[in-house]
């Protein structure tokens, strides 16, 4: 046995991951080899004082910074897509077109019956979404990303989202400093993923984009929204130099997925 | 070894990546303190530990997808963790470069006015020593010896994070356990001269 293949042993020794033949091997080595037996000795000693070394603790702020982003990333998540009607739809196009034609006249005659709102609640219920909507629009513009967190948070839980919001969403997603609230933008507006002005928007944050979390979820965006005409920026993207390897593997999948 | 059962946190990571969030939080629970203290004893700074800790969870939730593309094994979480930790460290200590540089007088006096848990254990004075000699190896020699050694990964495990065999990661442990050896002599000599 050579000795640079001993120093291996010997490094699988302490890690306790030498096999018996091959601890034999190394025993025989070091019986004949003085160099490498002192090694043994005074390095083996000291990585068993390692373990000596206290195990430093996080403080306990750690935990409640992370509650609160794993709250703001879940209540800005779309709802569950387990659940959904084209599963109890027919396959075969004659029953579709029946039961389609069913709902219309259900739907047509339920109309007819039913009795008209009170204006008054009606009235009501605008005044509370544009209060919420205020209060979202308002917290997207406050100095101190946690509470901007919040406005995106509380924007994603809106029941329609007016174009105000979607603007200072896709603001958020384009110019925001931080990138917590940039991811937590697009999260939110995974429910205007239709949106041909919040596609058009996010395409071209891209290139600004310094970083490459955020680079990423915009082109899963993207690709999840089915937006063919992103494929020219993307391609773009995947062309700069300095792109990080990861992000430039999504962008090379979402230009293959884009441009079938 | 360490506590947590790689095989669960690799089946929550894959219910991560089909949108269930939720289960980041029982990975939280088991990683978030082997990754501290990885990044501190790299860093040996607590606040920036703690924001690399956040950092790679997010990181985790951002980049779920790519879970799935990943080679399905129990072993695979494991890696795909600490490599998404390197970047983060990269990341960062590439965005502070110059701050680090200058701060390295300063991480005495900040050790030295606000004493943690670890820093008052540590100050017994033989571990103080090792300690310091740990801080001392050349970062890429610290990082193989920190995931060996107080990862407690195996090395078969730390060549996919580093992408390299385990017979070159066993060398690389050797050569930093001989240049800790080498530094915590000098230091030993330095204090009773």
């Amino acid at each position: 046995m050579t000795c640079p293949h001993a120093k291996e042993l010997m490094a699988a020794y302490w890690q306790r991951e030498l096999t018996v033949e091959d601890t034999a091997l190394l025993r025989r080595h070091l019986e004949t080899c003085p160099e490498c037996s002192a090694e043994m000795t005074a390095l083996g000693g000291l990585w068993d004082r390692l373990a000596d070394l206290p195990a430093p603790e996080p403080g306990h702020t750690l935990d409640a910074r992370w509650q609160q982003t794993i709250g703001i990333l879940t209540s800005a998540q779309p709802a569950s897509r387990g659940f959904s009607l084209a599963n109890f739809w027919p396959r075969s196009p004659v029953w579709g077109v029946a039961l389609a034609a069913a709902c219309l006249v259900i739907g047509v005659i339920a109309g007819m019956n039913m009795p008209r709102r009170n204006p008054e609640i009606a009235k009501l219920r605008e005044e509370i979404s544009s209060t919420r909507e205020m209060v979202a629009l308002s917290l997207l513009e406050q100095q101190s990303a946690t509470e901007r967190l919040r406005g995106v948070s509380y924007s994603g839980r809106l029941d329609n989202m007016e174009p105000e919001v979607l603007s200072a969403l896709t603001s958020a997603v384009a110019h925001d400093a931080s990138v917590n609230v940039r991811l937590a933008a697009i999260d939110a507006l995974t429910r205007a993923s239709g949106r041909p002005e919040v596609l058009r928007s996010l395409t071209q944050s891209l290139p600004a984009q310094d970083s490459p979390m955020v680079q990423a979820a915009v082109i899963d965006y993207l690709v999840d929204a089915r937006d063919h005409q992103a494929v020219a920026a993307l391609r773009q993207l995947a062309e700069q130099p300095d792109l990080n390897p990861a992000v430039l593997e999504r962008a090379r999948y979402a230009v293959s997925q884009l441009s079938r | 070894m360490i506590n947590a059962d790689p095989a669960s946190d690799h089946d929550r990571m894959r219910a991560v990546a089909r949108g269930d969030l939720a289960s980041m939080n029982a990975i939280y629970e088991n990683r978030h303190r082997p990754l501290f203290r990885f990044f501190f004893r790299l860093t040996g700074r607590q606040a920036m530990a703690e924001d690399l800790v956040h950092e790679v969870f997010v990181r985790m939730i951002r980049y779920r997808h790519t879970y799935q593309m990943e080679t399905v094994s129990a072993g695979t979480f494991e890696a795909w963790m600490y490599r998404i930790a390197r970047n983060a460290l990269a990341d960062t200590t590439r965005k502070h470069r110059l701050e680090t540089t200058a701060a390295e007088g300063e991480l005495e006096s900040i050790e030295s006015t606000r004493p943690t848990p670890f820093d008052a254990a540590a100050k017994r004075q033989d571990l103080a020593l090792l300690y310091r000699a740990l801080r001392a190896l050349p970062e890429d020699k610290r990082e193989v010896l920190v995931l060996a050694r107080f990862q407690n990964l195996a090395y078969d495990e730390i060549g996919r994070i580093l992408g390299c065999e385990s017979g070159t990661v066993k060398g690389r442990v050797f050569r930093a356990m001989k240049e800790l050896s080498a530094i915590y002599s000098d230091l030993s000599k330095e204090k009773t001269a």
